[in-house]
């Protein structure tokens, strides 16, 4: 059960059977981000893979001695592009591997272009999402619904990502949908579909208890992706963007060269692994430790470096010291900017809002606190338009609503047009009338008496107090309470057992909260491990886009 | 802080520490040994471990950065609970099999071979029909002879079946004529024709007649085989008796240099050609690419046998010939620079010629290059160097010494374990007279060392016969070491650290059993103590039951939860501090006596015991100081704190003599609280560093990386990197300068 494990042993499997020599990877667009995900450069030129082309690239050149490793996904495009590709072959070898099921007649008109005898290995290896973390993964598609339902194009490929999920993990589960919308339900038939379609392929080893699929929407929950959030991971995406792992931060001032565009992955890096689910407050005094660290490697006394030896013996811990330069700098560098940014945009206060107005039930308190905070001018259009947008969510209903003149106090701001329309189609989205589960209503008793409880002890951490809803869905899942009326399964048979492999699967993507949320489940409860994907991660901004595509 | 606080008494308390292994307690000497232990020693716990270690002492180091704050402090220290304790971390889920996959490749090959098997013949039959157009004397024959000659192998097609050219589709008709193809006698219009040059032909048939017939020359020869195959001569003839009907062969010119075609065949034909090329021709990269990882090759086997060997000899040990390692390190180092100059060669392969190589081909040449680097950085500056003669002189004597002092100190201890037991055999009535009056102090021990186990054992030592075991295997492994045989070594050394292994189990199982015994005694003298115990820091004590040391109790363990130093020493613990004695009497005399209490911790805390306490305490920090090199200066202050200040007994005059000042448990409690605070984890600048200082200590930093820079570009004689480098340097320096004018 876990996903990046999974891609990373597809993708060794492939370089381990084409043998020695050097070799070239050859892959589409999506199968470039799902290897790189999992694989850094150093790692995989350690494998003696030291090209990595695009299969649509017409910049090649023949290589006679260089060994092809093609891993591509099934796609009309890319089987043509192959088919030229053998015809006329470049490269001395071809080892071909599809990340998803792929047609009889496809394989047939690929044998017949292979006049030369080229192709050494035709594998199907289920690799065909973005594994983000070991319990993370992502399909990377934007824009999957159209109103209410699917966009027809979008369907297939979540398809085809969820059962190469199922296969790679080699789980053959029951499926529960969410029965109020329409795209699970879907989604699920159409996996169950495949599975039944391709029946050998998910004949594995029964286990006593049978996974389980549940397939969600997010419309359910539209408030997770508008705050703000404080854990590394799900900072860094939110005001840096994490796409595949990598962040941008040329835009950052006065950066130097190297450090344009960083790698996070807990793969490599010990410090990021510790610190993904570690709010902000801990991960400054981590990187503090981290640096004091780093001091206390460096060799003692500095004068004393002159010498030839004192120069040698240094030169002797060279690589680690070099490796962990880097891995200071590095942090350094993103934990300033994300503090410089939060100070800039009062992020802060912000949040203190966004956690009051999702948790908490007071609407003049709310609405006066939501009030202040658009005059203040420092704040960010997204930021105040993901206030507005989480005050019509939350007091959708309220008779004292003051949505109308938060909205012009939006145009005064000068917030664009197309950011105030937003806020309506959010409310379309995600709104009460859409949801089936009832999102905020029953947390609150539960939420008061925290609150009571919380005020002995003093509120734990104010900007954390938010739980997804899906905690308490998967919560209820685990202890087997959670409702057939609401999640019914597809299908006759139901489990009877407690669930202990769990994939769930949002549609409109899920947020790095929710991946902590799991994280957190997977340590807390024993026998259980959950696995978290979506069609895509979201951050703020891309659950605003949600909202836009909710807009006919 | 530490001092800030009333000293107060406490039970005895036995303090372990150095890099003790949290599984099996065996003290390791430095962190790095005590990673690799654990991935010897705890394999299945690998992946998980180094984690811990490391966020350990980032849990320390964050405590005591964070003092002054109190509550932050517990926060943090629960939090680091909470992450490693129950359920499992998604990176730690067991090992997975490969996901599920299905080959296609029999149906691939399937249809494939259909495919092939026309192509093959296709192709079989145009080398034949190229090679008998080339059997026959081209220069001099007239046209229409040619011409009869080529219509004889393969059948034309009839010109009225093609009124339009089949490839462009243009008219035929006077002016733009016919043409046939001569390999598969196909019509095309001269627009769309090819020629085969001859030599082109030549060489494709080469094989083929070398094979089928006699042998005709070299392969590409240029002599046009006017008499080379018998094949030729029949056709000929037959040729020169058709050619007079031919009429239009005048108006065409004559080829008598090279072969009309039509495309497809001229396609096939060239691909035959690169493949022949390709099957002889090795390109310069391969050849230097195989030298290149043939090398890497020879330093992955070697690199590993010399590190091994380095560390032996920079300990002091004997087991290796210096001269044996400096030639294996000069091995080493050739291949490296072998490496470094191979993988040169291949970036600059193609550099000077015109045109320049395909982009591509330079990025892979780069790649190697790259990767090449990296091998060696990895590698090769991870080399440690050997010592000088003089200098392994020395720590050859260093490790004698050593060695003696261990033995001794065996000795000692056994005699004083014996000493100490027929003590506490006398000791005994009296302290159930008066237990409440029992004085109370702390212990601190070294680490848990295999000599320290020895320590612990009583006399007779000698009989065990796993001890024996492990002498002769020690001795054959000295001998196997000087006869330099490594594998054998390496077993030896395996079985020695089975057999150590084993002797700890039994040692300890036999402590548990004496604690046992020690613990019921003592419940029948009603005096009921509580120790707790950690895997690898061990807190332990022994208290009386009377409210007063209660009491203290509880501020020893406030204080404990306080004292930077203390949690400087949890770094080997696991469990986090407040796992340490409950504040109740506990009446179940041994929480802990699980696998880890062992007699020596027992009897320590058997408070009548002072004399030997007292050598013993002086001998183990001198201990403790030797195996832990990585300690360094902070470890005088480690043991002032460990020197217990929460004593109320009265022997001070011993205080200042020690020099280790733990010495002495006895102390009076208040004198010591002084002398704690001399610990630079109390107040010196490590807790309130202020962020100038860090500062300050960042740009020397970087000076020294950019001095380490320019060392390395030296070596590798960039000179143009070294003079940037150096520039930075004078920039960083006169930052620092003035830095330090700032008054801070």
């Amino acid at each position: 059960m876990n996903v990046t494990l999974a891609v990373k042993q597809y993708v060794s499997k492939m370089i381990e059977n084409s043998g020695p020599g050097m070799k070239v990877l050859l892959m589409d667009k999506e199968t470039t981000s799902i290897v790189s995900v999992v694989y850094t450069q150093s790692e995989i030129l350690q494998k003696e893979v030291y090209l990595f082309e695009r299969i649509d690239s017409q910049n090649r050149d023949s290589m006679k001695h260089l060994k092809a490793i093609c891993f591509l996904r099934p796609t009309k495009e890319n089987v043509e592009n192959l088919i030229q590709e053998l015809r006329r072959p470049k490269y001395s070898v071809y080892f071909i591997y599809f990340s998803n099921v792929i047609s009889k007649s496809e394989i047939k008109a690929l044998a017949e272009a292979d006049e030369q005898e080229v192709v050494a290995e035709v594998q199907e290896f289920y690799g065909d999402f973005v594994a983000l973390n070991p319990h993370l993964f992502s399909l990377n598609l934007q824009g999957v619904s159209r109103g209410r339902s699917w966009e027809p194009s979008i369907l297939p490929r979540a398809t085809q990502g969820l059962t190469s999920v199922l296969l790679a993990l080699k789980k053959c589960p029951m499926i529960r949908y969410q029965l109020s919308s329409d795209m699970s339900k879907r989604l699920a038939e159409c996996v169950k579909q495949i599975i039944t379609k391709e029946y050998e392929l998910f004949d594995f080893r029964k286990t006593e208890v049978p996974p389980l699929l549940l397939i969600l929407d997010r419309s359910d929950d539209a408030i997770t992706p508008l705050l703000n959030q404080w854990t590394y991971q799900a900072m860094v995406h939110e005001l840096l963007g994490l796409n595949n792992n990598r962040i941008d931060l040329s835009r950052v001032p006065g950066i130097s060269k190297d450090l344009r565009e960083v790698v996070l992955s807990a793969e490599n890096d010990e410090f990021y692994a510790n610190n993904l689910y570690l709010n902000f407050g801990e991960i400054g005094t981590n990187i503090k430790n981290l640096m004091e660290d780093f001091q206390k490697k460096k060799p003692k006394g500095q004068q004393k470096l002159e010498s030839i030896s004192d120069m040698k013996a240094f030169v002797d811990n060279y690589p680690q010291f070099k490796k962990m330069s880097g891995t200071v700098s590095k942090h350094v560098t993103v934990v300033g900017e994300l503090s410089r940014l939060v100070s800039e945009r009062c992020l802060m206060e912000v949040s203190e809002v966004e956690q009051e107005l999702a948790c908490q039930n007071d609407h003049s308190n709310a609405q006066q606190n939501v009030r202040r905070l658009l005059q203040n001018p420092r704040l960010a259009e997204v930021d105040a338009v993901r206030l507005v947008m989480l005050y019509a969510l939350r007091y959708e209903r309220h008779s004292n609503s003051i949505l109308p003149s938060l909205l012009d106090e939006l145009q005064r701001k000068g917030v664009s047009e197309r950011y105030r329309k937003m806020v309506q189609s959010m409310v379309e989205y995600g709104g009460k009338r859409v949801r089936g589960s009832d999102l905020i209503t029953p947390t609150d008793a539960v939420a008061i008496t925290k609150q009571f409880f919380k005020g002995l002890k003093g509120v734990e951490n104010v900007y954390a107090q938010h739980q997804p809803l899906l905690h308490e869905t998967l919560d209820q899942l685990i202890k087997g309470k959670l409702k057939d009326s609401q999640f019914p399964y597809l299908g006759p048979n139901a489990l009877r057992d407690r669930p202990q492999d769990i994939i769930v699967f949002m549609i409109g993507g899920a947020t790095y909260e929710e991946a902590l949320t799991v994280y957190n489940l997977n340590r807390t409860m024993p026998g259980v491990r959950i696995v978290l994907g979506g069609t895509t991660i979201h951050n703020t901004k891309s659950g605003g886009l949600a909202g836009k595509e909710a807009d006919p | 802080m530490a001092s800030g606080y009333p000293p107060s008494l406490e039970g005895p308390v036995e303090v372990k520490e150095g890099f003790l292994c949290p599984l099996c307690l065996k003290d390791l000497q430095s962190f790095y040994q005590l990673q690799d232990h654990y991935e010897e020693e705890h394999s299945e716990d690998v992946r998980h471990v180094p984690g811990q270690l490391k966020s350990l002492v980032q849990k320390v180091k964050k405590a005591k950065d964070k003092l002054l704050k109190q509550d932050g402090d517990d926060r943090n220290e629960s939090s680091y609970e909470s992450f490693y304790c129950g359920g499992v971390d998604p990176y730690m889920w067991e090992p997975q099999e490969l996901g599920a996959t299905r080959s296609h490749l029999d149906i691939f090959k399937k249809h494939r071979a259909a495919r092939i098997d026309h192509y093959v013949i296709e192709a079989n039959k145009r080398i034949i029909r190229l090679e008998k157009l080339t059997s026959f004397d081209r220069t001099n024959m007239d046209a229409g002879k040619i011409r009869a000659m080529e219509k004889s192998v393969v059948s034309w097609v009839n010109d009225s079946d093609v009124p339009f050219c089949p490839d462009c589709g243009g008219k035929f008709n006077i002016r733009n004529r016919r043409h046939h193809c001569r390999l598969c006698g196909s019509i095309m219009c001269s627009k769309c024709m090819e020629f085969i040059p001859l030599p082109v032909a030549y060489k494709l048939t080469s094989g083929t007649r070398e094979a089928l017939c006699v042998p005709a020359g070299s392969p590409g020869q240029t002599q046009p085989p006017g008499a080379a195959g018998p094949a030729g001569q029949p056709a000929s003839r037959r040729g020169s008796i058709t050619s007079l009907s031919s009429v239009s062969s005048v108006l065409e010119e004559k080829d008598d240099d090279r072969i009309r075609c039509c495309r497809h065949c001229m396609d096939a034909l060239l691909k035959q050609q690169e493949k022949l090329e390709e099957k002889d021709h090795v390109p310069d990269i391969v050849k230097l690419y195989e030298k290149l990882r043939l090398c890497m090759d020879q330093v992955n086997k070697k690199a590993p046998e010399y590190i091994r060997m380095a560390e032996s000899l920079n300990a002091g040990e004997t087991a290796y010939n210096l001269d044996i390692a400096g030639g294996l390190r000069t091995e080493v180092q050739k291949y490296y620079e072998l490496i470094d100059a191979l993988s040169k060669k291949i970036l600059t392969l193609g550099m000077k010629e015109d045109p320049q190589p395909h982009p591509k081909t330079l990025q892979l040449q780069r790649m190697v290059r790259y990767t090449a680097t990296l091998f060696i950085q990895e590698k090769l500056l991870g080399l440690m160097s050997l010592p000088t003669k003089e200098k392994y002189e020395e720590l050859k004597e260093k490790w004698k010494e050593e060695q003696e002092r261990r033995l001794q100190q065996e000795r000692q201890a056994a005699s004083e374990a014996q000493k100490r037991r027929s003590e506490l055999e006398k000791n005994r009535p009296r302290l159930a007279a008066n237990g409440d009056a029992r004085p109370a102090r702390i212990t601190k021990g070294v680490g848990w060392l295999p000599s320290s186990d020895a320590v612990h054992r009583g006399g007779g030592e000698l009989d065990d016969p796993l001890l024996q075991q492990i002498s002769n295997i020690e001795s054959f492994l000295r001998q196997a070491r000087a006869a330099g045989r490594l594998d054998e070594v390496a077993t030896l050394e395996d079985n020695l650290r089975q057999l150590l292994d084993e002797y700890d189990l039994q040692q300890t199982s036999h402590a548990i059993l004496l604690s046992q015994q020690l613990a019921q005694e003592e419940s029948l003298q009603q005096e009921p103590r509580q120790r707790s115990r950690n895997p690898g820091f061990a807190v332990q004590g022994g208290e009386d039951g009377d409210d007063d040391d209660e009491e203290q109790q509880r501020d020893v363990r406030s204080k404990h939860s306080e004292s930077p130093k203390m949690q400087t020493l949890a770094i080997k613990s696991f469990p986090p501090l407040g796992e340490s004695p409950p504040t109740t009497d506990a009446p179940s005399l041994n929480p802990f006596d699980e696998e880890d209490s062992t007699p020596l911790e027992e009897e320590r805390s058997n408070p009548f015991t002072e004399e030997i306490q007292k050598e013993q305490a002086s001998a183990t920090p001198r201990d403790k100081r030797e195996y832990n090199p990585f300690e360094e200066e902070e470890d005088a202050s480690t043991w002032e704190v460990g020197a217990n200040p929460f004593e109320e007994d009265d022997d001070d005059d011993e205080e200042d003599d020690d020099e280790f000042g733990t010495g002495n448990p006895f102390q009076e409690g208040p004198g010591h609280a002084h002398t704690a605070s001399t610990n630079p984890f109390d107040d010196d600048n490590d807790a309130s560093v202020s962020y100038e200082v860090i500062e300050e200590e960042l740009l020397l930093q970087q000076i020294d990386n950019i001095r380490a820079y320019i060392f390395d570009a030296k070596r590798s004689g960039r000179s143009d990197e070294v003079e940037l480098l150096a520039e930075n340097l004078r920039d960083l320096q006169r930052t620092l300068q003035e830095q330090k004018r700032k008054p801070r």
